[in-house]
């Protein structure tokens, strides 16, 4: 409906247009043939004021006026007079001179040319002689002109002193305008008809009038005011038409680029000033909530998204703060605060605990209950609950644990059953020093709850901010677990375990060296030493697709087979081929759920 | 004219400008610092003739007809080229170009120092008459009058002209 409507507008503003245009420009052309013929008659005046001033300061005119009373002056006059007709002057092609006539300082007809005989009368032109002789003193002497009406028609005559600065009398030089009018045509470029005030032809130029033309009059008048030619010119118009077309078109594509232009700048502002800006913002928010919180987000640009930006940046910083606060109060509790997840799998610890079991941080990470207590801590907490043995949700039992070293001992535990990655888990407190304490004492309960929260606090916040606390490093493969990516996770687990074996046979087989050695030299695995005997405990477990953790390390899998390869190098077995090849598709997995996962 | 000479070899001075150390906005800058400098220059080059000489009688072109017709010992001198002189000149004028004014020429044309000399040259922005004038002057020609419209006011008045 807009569109009919637009077309509908544009054909009414293109008539219009069309028709004011046509309008405009015949005024103007009407305006134009009037300058023009200005213009030609200032052309006319020039030579006839030229000729006059020649025969004027001419020696022989004047002594013939001065003795014009003596016999055969009056032919002699008539002699001088027709020489221009007969012998030319400078411009003679450029008029149609028609008569010279000479009159005393009274204004009385004294002789003319004989040259071309005609009915002009004796007497000067009415406008001349009034002109002439309201004039005083020195102004007599300034050449006077005028188109005139004649008996024969319009003629144009200028009236030059005779004898210069001390004039004697006054030449009239007569030329035909009609001869000059078609130079009109040649500066307004247009075909031109020149009638006279009675309708007739008396003139044109040479230009055709060959397709439609629009007649344009304008009316020459004489000096007087009277209506002296009626001049016509004609305007092409279906040249006006292409060029208001073109006109048209040059002004609606300018119009269109313009708008174009104005648009991309715009569209340029916009990106500028907001969209990259934003997307800046977006992009560092979202790697700020995937756990990099040293960064700050990008505050530049418009105000509002500098305060945004502060503001967010406030924020993560007050998180900051908080997390290692309270990661730093559990580290500075003197029991050993341990969580694990569904899968049996640490995914916290304190200081206190490192230091109770003698692993490091990267070793603790890959153990599990089993490796660490003797005791089925889910039976328990099964067989607790069945027996309603739990006190405020926490179970109180002595936990036989295993040291690093391979040596076992007791130790005081509190049980809490906590949701880790909505799934059930424990944290487990304990008590470095059996015995000394009571752990059933109020004052114990209160901080083993305040604890408690403190670590569900922790573990709520990295679950929804996976990465965040490195401690918590396997939360996010646990998140994957709840995300129902089971079979992912155990397709994984079979190519760790197919990795690990192809690396161990290619190290083994290639090298002649021991599993133990790969971990010793590699520095990937920690090798333990229980009873005097080093063990790979940790190792072992990524052969075995049994006794594989749930969320493998993959980075370790990776490098060691990185290493084995590169010790291998020099060999060239097949071994290598298949380990490269697996550790390929590994690799390939990997980046697979990662994918996913984003 | 010193100013303006001054002017003009500053222009010509940044049109030499070695651009080649310039920066790419400094080559801008200098570019159309001295196309500026060189249109106004352009414009500047006809200067106007002075208002007035001091001691000298300024008259337009009906007076110096009247003073032509009053006194028949007036001498008119035409300061303009000689091709300029021969296409129209007012009646009884000498030419007499500026830069070819000579003391003992012009002592043969006037001897009397306190005769009236009428000076003119093609109109308000020729300063070819004002020149003269100025020479003339120091000469110790007391009574001289300066026709400061020139050419261009008589012309235009359509008043008696001289071609040879």
């Amino acid at each position: 409906m807009i569109g009919i409507v637009a077309i509908i507008l544009s054909l009414f503003a293109g008539s219009y247009f069309k028709q004011a245009a046509l309008d405009a420009q015949m005024n103007s052309l009407s305006r134009v043939i009037e300058v023009a013929s200005q213009e030609m008659l200032k052309q006319v005046r020039h030579h006839t004021f030229d000729l006059g001033m020649k025969l004027g300061h001419s020696r022989e005119l004047i002594s013939t006026i001065n003795s014009l009373s003596e016999p055969g002056n009056q032919q002699k006059l008539v002699e001088i007079l027709d020489d221009p007709f007969v012998n030319g002057f400078v411009g003679f092609s450029n008029v149609d001179l028609k008569k010279i006539r000479v009159y005393n300082l009274q204004l009385d007809l004294i002789g003319e040319s004989s040259a071309r005989p005609g009915e002009l009368g004796d007497k000067l032109a009415d406008y001349l002689t009034a002109i002439v002789t309201e004039r005083e003193k020195s102004d007599r002497l300034k050449a006077v002109d005028a188109l005139w009406m004649s008996p024969e028609g319009p003629l144009f005559s200028s009236l030059t002193p005779i004898g210069g600065l001390r004039p004697i009398g006054y030449l009239e030089i007569i030329v035909n305008p009609v001869f000059n009018l078609p130079d009109i045509g040649n500066i307004t470029k247009t075909p031109l008809h020149i009638y006279s005030i009675s309708g007739e032809l008396v003139n044109k130029d040479a230009q055709d009038l060959t397709g439609d033309y629009l007649p344009v009059e304008f009316t020459l008048h004489a000096s007087d005011g009277t209506p002296a030619f009626r001049i016509v010119g004609y305007e092409n118009v279906d040249e006006l038409n292409r060029e208001m077309e073109q006109t048209q078109t040059v002004t609606i594509n300018g119009f269109l680029l313009l708008s174009l232009g104005t648009l991309l700048f715009a569209l340029w502002l916009f990106n500028r000033f907001l969209f990259s800006p934003v997307s800046r913002m977006v992009d560092d928010m979202q790697q700020i909530t995937h756990g990099k919180l040293e960064l700050t987000v990008n505050n530049r640009g418009l105000r509002e998204f500098h305060v945004l930006a502060n503001a967010f940046n406030a924020m993560t910083d007050q998180v900051r703060t908080r997390t290692n606060d309270l990661q730093r109060l559990l580290d500075l509790d003197d029991s050993a605060l341990m969580c694990f997840d569904h899968d049996n799998d640490a995914v916290y610890f304190n200081k206190g605990a490192t230091k109770l079991f003698g692993y490091s941080s990267d070793e603790i990470i890959d153990l599990d209950f089993a490796d660490l207590f003797s005791d089925d801590i889910a039976q328990l907490m099964k067989e607790a609950a069945e027996m309603k043995e739990l006190h405020q949700g926490n179970l109180r039992v002595q936990l036989e644990c295993k040291h690093k070293n391979g040596d076992k001992f007791q130790s005081d535990a509190i049980i809490n059953s906590i949701d880790v990655m909505g799934k059930s888990g424990f944290a487990i407190a304990l008590n470095p020093t059996p015995g000394s304490e009571n752990p059933a004492s109020p004052q114990n309960d209160q901080r083993i709850n305040a604890v408690e929260q403190t670590l569900s606090s922790l573990l709520s916040f990295a679950r929804d901010n996976p990465g965040v606390m490195s401690e918590l490093g396997n939360l996010g493969h646990a998140e994957s677990t709840a995300a129902g990516v089971d079979a992912q996770k155990s397709q994984l687990r079979e190519h760790v375990v197919q990795v690990m074996n192809l690396s161990l046979t290619c190290w083994e087989h290639n090298l002649g060296k021991s599993k133990i050695e790969l971990a010793d030299e590699s520095k990937i695995w920690p090798v333990y030493i229980d009873k005097s005997t080093p063990t790979t405990r940790t190792l072992d477990k990524y052969l075995n697709i049994d006794n594989c953790p749930k969320n493998p390390r993959c980075q370790r899998v990776i490098d060691t087979a990185e290493f084995v390869l590169k010790k291998t190098a020099s060999k060239n077995a097949p071994e290598q081929k298949q380990l490269q090849a697996a550790l390929d598709e590994f690799r390939l997995l990997i980046s697979g759920m990662k994918t996913k996962s984003r | 004219m010193l100013n303006v000479l001054i002017r003009k070899d500053i222009s010509q001075v940044i049109l030499m400008f070695d651009y080649s150390n310039a920066t790419h906005y400094q080559r801008i800058l200098l570019f159309c610092v001295s196309v500026l400098l060189s249109s106004t220059l352009e414009a500047e080059q006809k200067p106007y003739a002075p208002e007035k000489i001091e001691g000298v009688a300024i008259v337009s072109a009906e007076e110096v007809i009247e003073m032509i017709l009053a006194d028949p010992d007036l001498i008119v001198i035409d300061s303009r080229k000689k091709t300029e002189y021969l296409k129209g000149h007012i009646e009884g004028a000498i030419n007499l170009l500026n830069t070819r004014l000579k003391r003992e020429e012009f002592e043969r044309i006037s001897a009397d120092k306190s005769r009236k000399i009428l000076f003119y040259c093609n109109g308000v922005r020729c300063l070819r008459s004002s020149d003269s004038i100025n020479k003339v002057k120091e000469w110790g020609y007391t009574n001289l009058i300066w026709f400061r419209g020139g050419w261009k006011e008589w012309s235009e008045k359509r008043l008696p002209v001289v071609t040879d």
